[in-house]
């Protein structure tokens, strides 16, 4: 799948994480700004790589403000991000979720 | 629990409030220039409705930010929460690639919500968050790392004049790659596009000039209003520092400038203040070469009087002022350009 358009989900409160996607060509290019980077951030990417793969993009660039948001946040607003940028926010795929 | 609500100015009340809100944290510029190009202003009330955050978005740009942390939760959570609601209403319209001005303390702040310094000086500091950012922008302009010398020169080429010609030329003669960015910002008689293509056009047959769209980091609409609505020549000062910052601090190191070449400005007062700050920001890392300017018998070549003579249609004055590329494409648009006059378009600023 390919990103139609740029996208955000999230806010950049405290246990929150703010997710921008847009287009890419060169696979996915993370930019992470996180308190806990070096410890978690590692699992930061994979959580939302994990996502992006689900939904079958094979290139895009990722921007991340991290708060401190727990893995379930971060799959959750990877999700609604990437629904956005697919633009198929109405047809959720449920497989996925 | 904090609250954010719609803050609207336009009602004498809030706009008293939401002022003096700002001048006890140090904004104390409400020129009606700020204010008025103002889109959505949001308030962040506490518990006992008090006014405890606002911010304000204009176009893509995030200014008139304050927080109180008194009694707040936690230190910079209200500024977190300021700054998630206008770049969340930013990207529900689509704006995704953002700016902010502010002081150069607030730097840090602004960089734990993701964003990025693009210029600091004494006074201010601007910053961009989002995409496509200045990382894309530079990856995009063809790069030359064995060439010894590199040279930069702006221009809004409005149009395209023998004085143009010169200044890239010279710069030609004395450089192994010049970097010409053209001025990308409609609100001149002739649109980017016309102007990119007549700049392009016209410096073809120079082997080592390389023509590329200045987008939001040269000249803008963002890094500097002032070029094109008349302003006071503090704001001029600091908006013109802030552009020739991020030519020094990002653009020039990326693609091995080391000199940015003017031309010298008798005529445009805004053009003279930035020559100045250019001089005292860039110098003395990047030298910067200022050119007299091309005459043609005793008058300074200018675009802003080429577009006096489109508007009066004397086409046969152009002569000498206007390489052949330039002389073609007026003929063939005239009627164009002069109903864009007719239809209001300023032609006296730059």
């Amino acid at each position: 799948m390919e990103i139609k358009e740029t996208a955000m989900a999230g806010t950049l409160e405290s246990s929150d994480i703010q997710i921008m996607l847009s287009a890419g060509t060169n696979g996915y290019e993370f930019e992470l700004e996180s308190d806990v980077a070096k410890q978690f951030g590692d699992q930061i990417k994979a959580t939302i790589t994990n996502v992006l793969e689900a939904y079958d993009i094979q290139n895009a660039k990722i921007s991340v403000v991290d708060k401190g948001a727990l893995d379930l946040v971060i799959k959750a607003r990877a999700l609604t991000a990437v629904q956005r940028a697919l633009g198929i926010v109405d047809t959720p795929n449920w497989e996925v979720m | 629990m904090d609250t954010i609500c719609d803050l609207y100015l336009s009602d004498k009340h809030t706009q008293h409030t939401w002022q003096a809100f700002l001048e006890q944290r140090g904004i104390t510029n409400f020129n009606a220039q700020e204010v008025s190009t103002i889109d959505q202003t949001i308030g962040l009330y506490n518990a006992d409705n008090q006014l405890v955050g606002t911010g304000s978005i204009a176009n893509n740009i995030i200014k008139f930010v304050a927080v109180c942390d008194r009694d707040a939760e936690t230190k910079g959570a209200r500024f977190n929460q300021v700054i998630s609601e206008l770049t969340n209403r930013l990207g529900a319209q689509g704006i995704f690639h953002q700016f902010v001005f502010t002081k150069p303390a607030y730097i840090d702040s602004f960089k734990y919500v993701g964003f990025q310094l693009l210029g600091a000086t004494e006074q201010g500091a601007i910053l961009e968050k989002g995409m496509p950012n200045i990382k894309d922008y530079l990856a995009q302009i063809p790069k030359f790392p064995a060439a010894k010398k590199v040279a930069g020169i702006v221009m809004n080429a409005n149009p395209f004049t023998n004085g143009h010609r010169f200044l890239v030329a010279e710069a030609a003669k004395q450089n192994d790659v010049v970097y010409v960015f053209v001025v990308n910002a409609d609100v001149s008689l002739f649109s980017t596009a016309e102007r990119l293509q007549l700049v392009i056009e016209g410096t073809r047959d120079l082997p080592n000039v390389v023509v590329v769209n200045g987008q939001d980091y040269l000249v803008s609409f963002v890094s500097f209003p002032a070029y094109f609505i008349k302003d006071n020549d503090a704001i001029i000062r600091y908006q013109t520092e802030l552009d020739a910052s991020i030519f020094k601090q990002q653009i020039a190191p990326a693609l091995g400038i080391t000199a940015r070449y003017l031309g010298s400005e008798p005529l445009s007062h805004t053009t003279a203040l930035y020559n100045a700050s250019l001089e005292r920001i860039l110098a003395p890392d990047i030298a910067v070469k200022i050119l007299p300017r091309l005459t043609n018998g005793p008058q300074v070549i200018s675009a802003s009087y080429v577009r006096q003579l489109i508007k009066t249609g004397n086409l046969s004055d152009l002569d000498g002022l206007i390489p052949p590329t330039t002389v073609t494409f007026i003929h063939n648009n005239l009627l164009t350009l002069q109903s864009r006059i007719s239809k209001g378009q300023n032609i006296n600023g730059n």
